[in-house]
């Protein structure tokens, strides 16, 4: 969205949708909509992303869980792995397979949150010393212990290995809730992503609409917008179709599972600790370099060097616009 | 040869005309704009509103580590692929060579990859090369413990990638080769065989020395015409490996496909696709200088 | 060397097991339940249980098999068919037509013919886009199939086909009073016919299996080709491998039943003037 904007290819959306009105809606929603203070994408749905863990193993492992809504340090979290592990059950599924590059950043990113580092400069243009930060390399080299520690497999074939119960613990998203509900019933819990420091994030964000600066009849546009991120006309219907979270907080009575585990972490998390991804000209481009870089860290390539390659990488490209 | 009978001239246009106007607007038409482009800072959402750079995207493509590390990607697949499913499919063809059935239906079935089109190779072989993960592995590794060699993580181990995807690529094109062959031996004149079997020349030295060189021109055909198709490489390394591991699998081809969707830096991709353009062009004049004349 | 005909009969079947052992696990595997594909012990292929057709009914279900079968088909029929005519006609022209421009005008036609599809591609693209070939079905079909009408290398290899044919029969035509046209249509091009057949699977070989144009031309789901379905299934989750095996078997079923049924019109001459 940040490169149609930078292209001037979208209308602002401020002048039809009053301040009460976007009050209604989750702040990370209007946050990944908005560039320069003017808003230009909303949507009718958010996302999530989070820790099931199955009881039952945990029981048998002996792991402890903190108290709702609290999530493990890294270390916790490692320890928690091990016990699994010595059960002889895959501690944790990591989805390496997902061929879809964008999986990477949205569901490591956090981890680089926590550990107090960023993806990008604030101003959207720099990733020289940023994305190879110290802090960087500190958090990918501890993440790189799950896979050399055989926490997690680098080149999974099942695609949900916690649902068939080959893994203790799922690092997977709200779209897996119906199933595992489906799949665990009262075995499955919930745990917001471990954090790398002191303070928890969690990933959001999802598809959301603009209108065209070419558009002849703009005010048109917004009425469709404004029924389709209505809460009872618009978000009811399709997030009872595709179980994504609402993004508009009136929109959240008319869905009872909210009201306990796992939604409610969901929405928690959301009005809480969750951070958008950065919004940038240069998205497309750092999320496929990030996740290349990734995916060469899971399989033992040295962080730092990788992270300094994807730098280079991104920079040029940015570079070269500038 | 020149024809007798008197056709009006603009029932010749009126033939032609269906194909030079889809080659003018397909062909001529977008070659000539990507070429333009490649001067320009053309943007993907916003071609028309560049201006001309001249040659800086050249010069910055060229000392970009990105473009060079997918020549050298794309070349050394072609060093991997052409020799090797060359020879192999020349040594095919003189065995398959021979009139009965059982080497006839052989053909047929060296050929079958052929026509089994790239992008369901591709998925195939991903699946063949799945690394032991448990209980779980692909077939290529079963087949790899069953002769005493390791089983590997054939697409993520980065010296291990390219090579993997060139031994699936020569599986699958050596048919065509081999079929071509086929054609090019069956034209090697029958008096010079049997003069040199008379000679004394045993079934090595014939080959050797008979038909090797009169298939000369089928032999550097091939040869260039695999080096270009090798160069055109996409579908593997785009579904198989999404360029990595560490680079090491990304071709020129999709870096200009990402040059164009993701960076969306339309003019730096032009530069990308006339230096393969030249690269290409290169490779056929060689043939053709190579290359003696036959008659027809 | 090899004497009795079984013999070679059973060289060459184990050689064609080994060599085509990835297609025939690709088929055998399309039939197995998702938890035991990745599961080679030799017991297992031989066991009752674990064997299903539900890969190809989800599969089809899912990735709309039969809709991408269909417009892969049809864009391989029409680039093969309405390519034959415009390729055809003007070859014929090059070939005993006399205008102005002729030699270099083919001359040029030549050249394109090493022009890779890579390389024309992403401005091919803008220009389809601007001449509406993107979008709905009809659209987006149009944009498949229209841009291969016409072949550099079809016109050549043509051309050198027609120049083989002897003049005579023409000019008798011509005496009887047929006109350009007939002596094309009911002269020229029956009498090369092998030489369309090659030319048809050329184009069937080539297109089938045709991926970055699509990729960039088929946005909807609709318009999809077989080739496009199948990464579809392979990229988007949830990855079921099971659906990813009976999807290629399915892409891979028609062109080897196109390709039995043309090549019996092949002779080896052909790719000896192809090479020239």
């Amino acid at each position: 969205m940040a490169r149609l904007v930078d292209a001037k290819l979208l209308y602002p959306l401020n002048a039809w949708f009053t301040s009460a009105e976007l009050e209604d809606f989750l702040p990370t929603v209007l946050e990944q909509g908005t560039i320069d203070g003017r808003l230009y994408a909303l949507g009718a749905f958010e996302s999530a992303v989070v820790l099931y863990f199955n009881r039952d193993v945990f029981n048998a492992a002996g792991v402890t869980t903190p108290a709702t809504g609290q999530s493990w340090s890294w270390p916790e979290f490692l320890s928690a792995c091990a016990k699994v592990r010595h059960q002889g059950i895959e501690p944790v599924a990591l989805h390496m397979n997902e061929s879809a590059d964008e999986w990477f950043t949205y569901a490591f990113s956090p981890l680089v949150w926590s550990g107090e580092g960023r993806l990008i400069s604030t101003d959207g243009k720099r990733v020289s010393g940023v994305l190879a930060s110290p802090e960087n390399v500190r958090t990918l080299t501890a993440w790189q212990q799950l896979f050399r520690l055989e926490f997690a497999a680098t080149d999974p074939v099942d695609p949900d290995p916690f649902g068939h119960g080959r893994s203790a613990m799922d690092w997977s998203g709200h779209w897996m809730a119906r199933p595992h509900v489906t799949d665990l019933g009262d075995k499955l819990g919930v745990l917001p992503l471990p954090r790398m420091g002191d303070k928890s994030f969690a990933p959001c964000g999802s598809w959301c609409w603009g209108i065209a600066r070419q558009s002849k009849h703009p005010e048109l546009a917004a009425l469709w917008l404004q029924w389709v991120t209505d809460s009872e006309h618009g978000i009811v219907p399709i997030v009872r179709a595709n179980g994504a979270i609402p993004a508009r907080r009136s929109a959240f009575a008319f869905f009872a599972e909210y009201a306990h585990a796992p939604y409610a972490l969901f929405r928690d998390q959301l009005e809480r600790s969750a951070r958008p991804r950065p919004r940038t000209p240069y998205y497309a481009t750092l999320t496929q370099r990030f996740a290349a870089a990734l995916r060469d860290i899971a399989r033992g390539a040295d962080v730092e060097r990788r992270l300094q390659e994807a730098e280079r990488e991104i920079q040029r490209v940015i570079d070269r616009r500038n | 040869m020149t024809t007798t009978i008197r056709h009006s001239r603009r029932v010749a246009w009126a033939f032609l005309a269906p194909a030079l106007i889809l080659l003018g607007v397909f062909v001529a038409w977008p070659l000539l704009r990507a070429a333009i482009w490649s001067f320009t800072n053309a943007d993907l959402l916003a071609p028309n509103d560049s201006h001309w750079t001249g040659v800086s995207n050249y010069a910055d493509v060229l000392t970009d580590p990105q473009f060079r590390r997918a020549f050298g990607n794309t070349a050394l697949f072609a060093l991997m692929v052409v020799p090797v499913q060359s020879a192999v499919a020349f040594v095919l063809a003189l065995w398959v060579n021979r009139p009965e059935h059982p080497w006839r239906w052989l053909r047929a079935v060296f050929f079958v990859p052929v026509v089994v089109s790239m992008p369901v190779l591709a998925v195939l072989w991903t699946m063949l090369y799945q690394p032991v993960q448990g209980s779980e592995n692909g077939l290529i590794n079963v087949a790899v413990r069953w002769l005493g060699i390791p089983p590997q993580a054939w697409l993520s181990d980065p010296p291990l990638a390219l090579p993997a995807i060139a031994f699936m690529s020569v599986w699958q094109g050596l048919g065509l080769q081999m079929m071509v062959f086929v054609a090019g031996l069956q034209g090697v004149p029958r008096v010079l065989l049997e003069a040199s079997r008379i000679d004394g020349a045993n079934a090595f030295q014939r080959v050797v020395h008979v038909v090797i060189p009169a298939m000369r021109n089928t032999i550097i055909f091939v040869i260039t015409v695999t080096t270009i198709l090798a160069a055109r490489l996409f579908v593997q390394p785009y579904l198989m490996t999404r360029g990595g591991p560490g680079n090491r699998t990304r071709s020129l081809i999709q870096l200009i496909y990402e040059n164009t969707f993701v960076s969306q830096d339309l003019g730096r991709a032009c530069a990308i696709a006339m230096l393969f353009l030249g690269l290409v062009a290169a490779l056929t004049l060689l043939q053709r200088r190579w290359s003696t004349e036959e008659r027809t | 060397m090899i004497r009795r005909p079984a013999m070679a009969w059973v060289l060459s079947l184990l050689t064609a097991a080994v060599f085509l052992a990835p297609l025939l696990w690709m088929l055998g595997a399309s039939f197995r339940e998702e938890a035991q594909i990745f599961h080679h012990g030799f017991g297992e292929w031989f066991s009752r249980s674990g064997w299903t057709i539900e890969n190809y009914v989800e599969g089809w279900r899912r990735a709309a098999l039969g809709r991408a079968l269909m417009n892969s088909l049809l864009q391989v029929a029409l680039i093969a068919g309405v390519g034959l005519l415009v390729n055809a006609m003007a070859a014929f022209a090059f070939a005993r037509l006399e205008f102005r421009g002729r030699d270099p005008l083919f001359a040029l036609i030549v050249v394109m013919i090493i022009l890779p599809v890579e390389v024309l591609a992403v401005p091919m693209f803008f220009t389809a886009r601007d001449l509406g070939l993107t979008g709905g079905f009809t659209h987006a079909m149009a944009g498949l199939t229209v841009p291969f009408f016409a072949k550099a290398f079809n016109i050549y290899f043509l051309r050198q086909h027609f120049l083989s044919l002897p003049i005579e029969l023409e000019e008798a035509a011509a005496i009887d009073g047929a006109g350009t046209w007939r002596q094309f249509w009911q002269l020229a091009l029956p009498s090369i016919r092998p030489a369309l057949a090659t030319v048809v699977l050329l184009d069937l070989l080539a297109h089938w299996g045709d991926f970055l144009w699509p990729l960039m031309i088929s946005t909807r789901a609709e318009t999809r080709t077989i080739q496009l379905s199948l990464a579809n299934l392979f990229t988007q989750p949830p990855v079921q491998w099971g659906q990813i095996l009976a999807c290629a078997v399915i892409a891979t079923l028609p062109v080897l039943a196109l390709f039995r049924f043309f090549q019996r019109h092949i002779v080896n001459t052909d790719i000896r003037t192809g090479i020239k």
